[in-house]
Order: C-alpha cells, then sequence, then structure tokens
C-alpha cells in the first residue's frame, strides 16, 4: 500500500464505548503541523513589540516566572499574553462561525460580517460611546454590543423566513440590513465628537490594545460553550452542504436544525466582535484556507479553521503593533490588507467556490 | 389586455407615444416642485415671492436672495445632476449583468473610486484638482475588476452582490488606514466619505461636467442595443448587436458617470439601485424610455434627499448618502423578499 493511500484511509478512533470517530492520518498531520505555528508564531508575537525581548526569554518567563524578573514578567504576562490569548479566541471563533455560515447557505461568499451581528453590535456600541458616553460602564460595553448583534441577526432572520426560508435570501437580507446599519453608523462618525469618534473608529477596525484578562476569560469560556456543539454537529453540516433534500433523507431536518446552527455562529461572532471589534475577512478567508487541506469534511474542517482564525488574526495584530510602532493598526485592517489581494485570486481560480 | 396583444407591435408603439410623453412631462413637473421646495426650504425658510424675485430679477443686496443663489442653487445643480448620473449608471448595469440587485454602490465601485480619491489627495497633495476625475475612474475600474474576478463566471445575482460587498470591504479598510495614518486627513474627508452634497462642489462639477455630458450621450445611443439586449444574449447577436462591445462599453460608461459622481460628491449608494426599479413600474423595460424616465426620477430623488437631509434636523444637516442608504436599503430589502426564491 503506497503512503498516500494509508494517509487518506479512516482510521476508527472510539474514544468512549459506543463513540467513533473515524481520523484519517493526513488530517492528524495538518492538525498538528498548524498547532505547532501558531505555537511559534506565539512565541514571536509575544516576544516582538517595544520591548524586545528573544523567543527563548518569553519561553522561561512563560514555564518559570518566579525565577524572572519582575520587570519581564510583568511585560510578558500583563501587557502581551492577553492580547495574544484575545487575538487568538477572536480568530478561532469567527473562523469556525465562517465555516458553518458558509455550508449552511451553501455560499462561498458568505461570512460572519453578513448576518448583522458586526453591523449591529458596531451601532449599539457607537451609540453608547458617541451620543450617551458614561451611561453605560467600559466593562459593560462588550454586553452591550453583544445584544444589539443578537438584536440584528434575529431581525434578521425573521425578514428573510417570512415567506419561507431560503438560503439566498438570508445573506441578500443581510446585506440590505447591513448596509443600512452602517449608514446609521456613519452618521455617528459624522457628527460625533472627534475624539470619541477615533477611539471608537479604533474599535470597529478590529483593535485589540485594551484587552484584559476577564475578557479573555469570557471570551474563552464562549468558545467553549459555542464551539464543542459546532464540532458536534459537523454530520449535520457535512449533509446540509450536499443539500437540504439530501440531509433531509439522512434525517436531518433542515427547518430544526439550520436555526440552532445559525443560534451557534451567532453567539460566536457577537462574543468575538464584542471583544476585539469587527475582524470582517476571518470569517470569509480562513474557512477556504482551511478547506484547501482537508475538503469539506466539517470534523477536521472546524478544528482547522479554527487554527487558522487564530493564526490569521494574531499576524494581522503583531503585525499591525510591529510595523508601523509607535503607531497602532487595527488588527482587521491589517488582515483585510494582506488577506483580500490574495482571497480574490483563489476565488477566480476554484472550480468548486461557486454557489449552486 | 387581449387588445393589447392582438394590435401590431408598431401600432402599440405608436399609441403609447403620447401616454409615455405625458407621463415624462408630469415627472419633470414634479422634479421642479421638488427644486422649488428644495430652493425655498432650509435652515432658514424663504417665501415663494422672494424665491421668484431671486430666480429673475436678483439682487444681491437682499440676505434671502443671496442663499437662494450663492448656496441653494449651486446645491441644487449638483443634486440634479449627481441623480440623474447614477441612476443611468443603475440602469445600465441592471441590464447588462441581467440583475435586479445591480448599483454602483453596492457592488463596490463607488467605494473604490472614493480609495483612489483619497490615496491620490493624501499621497500627491500636490496634484491638480482636474486630476481627481480620473482617480475616481481608475479606482471604479479597478473595482469592478476585482468584483468581476470574485463573482466567477456564473453571475447569479447573490454571487455578484457578495463580491460586491467583499470588495467594499476592502476598499473601506484600506480608505480606512489612509485615514488613521493621517489623522488630520480624517478630519476634513469625513464628511465627503459618507456622500455630501455641498455648495462648493459646484467647483468640482466643473472639473467633470465634459465626462458626464459624453457619457449621458454616448448611454443613449446605447437604448437600441440594450432593448435587443433585454431579449437574450443570443437574440441580441441575431439582430445584428455585438454583445461582448456592448457589455464592455456598458462597463466603462457606469465607470465614468459612477466615478464622476463619486468626485464631485463621495460615494452615494443606492440611487441607482432604487430608481431603475421604479421608472420600470412605470415604463416597463423599453430602454428608449427607461433611460430619460430613470434620468428624471434619479435627479428628483436624490433632490429630495438633499431635501430631507437639510430639514429632518434643522438647523443641522445629514449627508446626502446616509438618507439614501436609509431610504433604499429596505427598497433593496423588499425587493430582495418580493423577487428571490
Amino acid at each position: 500500500m503506497s503512503l498516500a493511500t494509508k494517509m487518506n484511509r479512516p482510521l476508527p478512533f472510539t474514544p468512549l464505548p459506543g463513540l467513533v470517530f473515524r481520523l484519517r492520518l493526513k488530517d492528524l498531520c495538518w492538525l498538528l503541523s498548524f498547532i505547532a505555528i501558531v505555537l511559534v508564531l506565539f512565541l514571536w508575537s509575544a516576544s516582538s513589540g517595544s520591548y524586545h525581548l528573544s523567543m527563548a526569554q518569553v519561553w522561561q518567563v512563560l514555564l518559570a516566572p518566579d525565577a524572572q524578573p519582575d520587570r519581564l514578567v510583568r511585560v510578558v504576562w500583563e501587557f502581551r499574553l492577553p492580547r495574544i490569548l484575545a487575538a487568538m479566541l477572536c480568530g478561532a471563533a469567527l473562523a469556525i462561525a465562517g465555516v458553518m455560515l458558509q455550508s449552511i447557505t451553501r455560499n462561498a461568499l458568505a461570512s460572519p460580517g453578513l448576518i448583522g451581528v458586526e453591523a449591529g453590535a458596531s451601532v449599539t456600541l457607537l451609540f453608547c460611546v458617541i451620543l450617551m458616553p458614561g451611561l453605560v460602564p467600559i466593562f459593560w460595553l462588550p454586553v452591550s454590543a453583544m445584544l444589539g448583534g443578537f438584536l440584528v441577526a434575529g431581525l434578521i432572520y425573521l425578514l428573510s423566513s417570512a415567506r419561507g426560508y431560503s438560503p439566498v435570501r438570508l445573506i441578500l437580507v443581510g446585506v440590505g440590513i447591513t448596509s443600512m446599519l452602517s449608514a446609521l453608523s456613519e452618521m455617528l462618525i459624522t457628527y460625533g465628537d472627534i475624539d470619541l469618534v477615533e477611539s471608537a473608529l479604533m474599535w470597529l477596525g478590529g483593535s485589540l490594545h485594551q484587552v484584559s484578562w476577564g475578557q479573555v476569560e469570557v471570551m474563552a469560556w464562549w468558545l467553549l460553550l459555542a464551539g464543542v456543539p459546532a464540532l458536534l454537529s459537523f454530520r449535520q453540516l457535512n449533509l446540509l452542504r450536499l443539500g437540504d433534500k439530501v440531509a433531509l433523507s439522512r434525517g436531518v431536518d433542515n427547518r430544526k436544525v439550520i436555526p440552532l446552527l445559525l443560534l451557534i455562529s451567532v453567539a460566536l461572532t457577537a462574543s468575538a466582535v464584542a471583544t476585539a471589534g469587527t475582524l470582517t475577512f476571518v470569517g470569509l478567508m480562513a474557512p477556504h484556507m482551511a478547506r484547501r487541506f482537508c475538503g469539506d469534511r466539517h470534523g477536521v474542517l472546524i478544528p482547522l479553521a479554527g487554527l487558522l482564525g487564530a493564526l490569521l488574526v494574531l499576524l494581522g495584530d503583531t503585525l499591525g503593533r510591529t510595523l508601523l510602532a509607535p503607531l497602532q493598526l487595527p488588527a482587521g485592517l491589517v488582515i483585510v490588507l494582506v488577506g483580500a489581494p490574495w482571497f480574490i485570486v483563489l476565488m477566480h481560480r476554484s472550480r468548486h467556490g461557486g454557489a449552486n | 389586455m387581449a387588445e393589447r396583444v392582438l394590435s401590431a407591435p408598431a401600432e402599440a408603439g405608436a399609441a403609447l407615444w403620447p401616454r409615455r410623453l405625458l407621463g415624462l412631462a408630469l415627472l419633470l413637473l414634479l422634479l421642479a416642485l421638488m427644486a422649488g421646495l428644495h430652493l425655498s426650504l432650509g435652515a432658514s425658510s424663504l417665501e415663494a415671492g422672494s424665491l421668484w424675485q431671486a430666480l429673475v430679477d436678483y439682487n444681491p443686496q437682499d440676505a434671502g436672495q443671496n442663499i437662494i443663489r450663492e448656496i441653494r442653487q449651486p446645491r441644487l445643480v449638483v443634486a440634479l445632476v449627481v441623480g440623474a448620473a447614477l441612476a443611468v449608471a443603475g440602469v445600465l448595469m441592471q441590464a447588462v449583468s441581467n440583475n435586479p440587485l445591480a448599483d454602483p454602490g453596492l457592488l463596490g465601485i463607488n467605494s473604490g473610486a472614493a480609495f483612489f480619491v483619497v490615496g491620490g489627495l493624501l499621497m500627491l497633495p500636490g496634484s491638480q484638482h482636474g486630476w481627481l476625475p480620473l482617480y475616481a475612474f481608475a479606482g471604479a475600474a479597478f473595482a469592478a475588476l476585482l468584483v468581476l474576478l470574485l463573482s466567477g463566471r456564473q453571475q447569479s445575482p447573490e454571487r455578484l452582490v457578495l463580491a460586491g460587498v467583499a470588495v467594499t470591504a476592502l476598499f473601506a479598510a484600506m480608505t480606512a488606514i489612509l485615514l488613521i495614518v493621517d489623522q488630520q486627513g480624517l478630519d476634513k474627508l469625513r464628511h465627503w466619505l459618507t456622500g455630501a452634497i455641498g455648495a462648493s462642489d459646484l467647483k468640482k462639477l466643473a472639473w467633470v461636467w465634459p465626462w458626464l455630458l459624453a457619457g449621458l450621450v454616448l448611454t443613449a445611443l446605447l437604448a437600441r442595443s440594450l432593448n435587443a439586449h433585454h431579449l437574450g444574449d443570443r437574440a441580441a447577436a441575431s439582430l445584428g448587436v455585438n454583445v461582448g462591445l456592448l457589455k464592455l462599453a456598458s462597463l466603462a460608461l457606469v465607470i465614468v458617470l459612477s466615478g464622476s459622481v463619486v468626485a464631485v460628491a463621495g460615494p452615494i449608494g443606492f440611487v441607482g439601485l432604487v430608481v431603475p426599479h421604479m421608472a420600470r413600474l412605470l415604463v416597463r423595460s423599453d430602454y428608449r424610455w427607461l433611460l430619460p424616465y430613470a434620468l428624471v426620477l434619479g435627479a428628483v430623488l436624490l433632490v429630495s434627499a438633499d431635501l430631507a437631509a437639510r430639514i429632518v434636523v434643522r438647523p443641522y444637516e445629514i449627508n446626502t448618502g446616509i438618507i439614501t442608504a436609509l431610504v433604499g436599503a429596505p427598497v433593496f430589502i423588499a425587493l430582495v423578499i418580493g423577487r428571490m426564491r
């Protein structure tokens, strides 16, 4: 048997009696190598910045903080780690939400930004920051943004299923509502006090410079609460990808499953937006990058896309704070700038990228 | 219904002439009415008498007449031209792409032009203002190319719209980076970036009017070919229309029309989406009538939007582009819910 077929053969894997996963060696290799890449990037990101450290120093500070000078420990643990972790968690959440949305709508260009969560969250936040500064304490701002995101996503789902749900309608109603809300937020940006607007714009561009350990903790819980169900629904996603009828014939009722899956992806997106602002392109690009390695098998696609999303946001954030230092570019903008041209070429080339 | 089907097409066309002309005249009357309101209402409202005097027998000493001639009249002219150009661009796009959801704003062409204009202004501060339309054309062409690349060969409406959204996000992000790097630029440009019409824009109109005029005239020449194209690519080819050339020419015209508009007033969305549908309700899809109807309706819509922008939160102003988005997006959603499967 050649190596290639051996790598592609599904191997049964039984973590608990009665629960069988089939894993391919190839997928395992890709997962492990991306974990390694993320770890290296993590060390590099923690070592670079205005106070430069070597990667070995960072490693020692992380493993044994007590033996190192106080100053180093503070730089790494207080300033850099929360930011890095938040970037990775948000990226993973957005990428997983993107995978789910693209499979539900069977459209290669669907992304979490289109279901209105980002627009709803940004408008809510702008209202709180510009019109009523001080009304909502800073700690609660992400929560209010998340509420706004959920509200708008619910509205879009109701509107698009008013005359029977269809994926095309969901996407296009999302585009309409998003552009209406962005007109509202532009109004706030244009007429607000310029200082408040500047800080709001930084947040809207997707920036992570004010992340605290508390936010990281909250984000981790959300990723766990919504990400695990997402991973467990890989079979349903595999079937939905093939069409509603095929899914129904294999016992997956799209009318019952899709609202649940949408809720999961909205929760993932809303938590990420509340932590890091709008990172529009991550949810669009990471799933496509992951698909090049493992195709449409969602059991592997979801964790792999999560890793790639973490990688993208971490890279974007680190480049954003080091390239033009002391000026900080928001991570979301860097990602768009680096990723979009590549994405356009990719979409042009791909044969199976079309909507069916 | 039966009579209309039985009568010969030429006869039906002849019978429609007076009705179509009457409709156009009524629309022009509506436009005149809106223009009058536009001139007289605002932060300080003026009476019809002083409006008439300002137009016929202008007295520069009178403050009210001065406002009309110096501030509101230039703004009215800009709104008229911008609305008409955007509406015609929308008709062209929807006709050629066979897509009821096409619009220069939604498909990213406006934001591409806006990015190039901002980049040109910030990077090459000494450049001549006459170059601005050329920056805008380059940006619009670049954005159109990207959207075509992204949407691929299957021209399904949702894929085209999503490609437009992605391209818009790309250019918006690049504009945002430019403005973060140059903070003073942000303060200067943030009004223009949401689509604003102001009195000073008459000067900018002077740079683009030859382009706009040429674009509109050439579009009028395309009306017959567009009618043939409406029957389908093959039917058009059999009627002697070079379909590839028609598509290319329409794309170039859309780029020139919407690029000029962006250079004058910033990215104003949704006019190109809404107006063709309104016009089609009135005259079905005979492009010889659709184009003039859309031209006038576009002007009416933008003048009314500009009027609303000035009087909703008197004495402050909202940007016109924001009003058109707030009005146009619900129309878009209604189209999606009503028309799509």
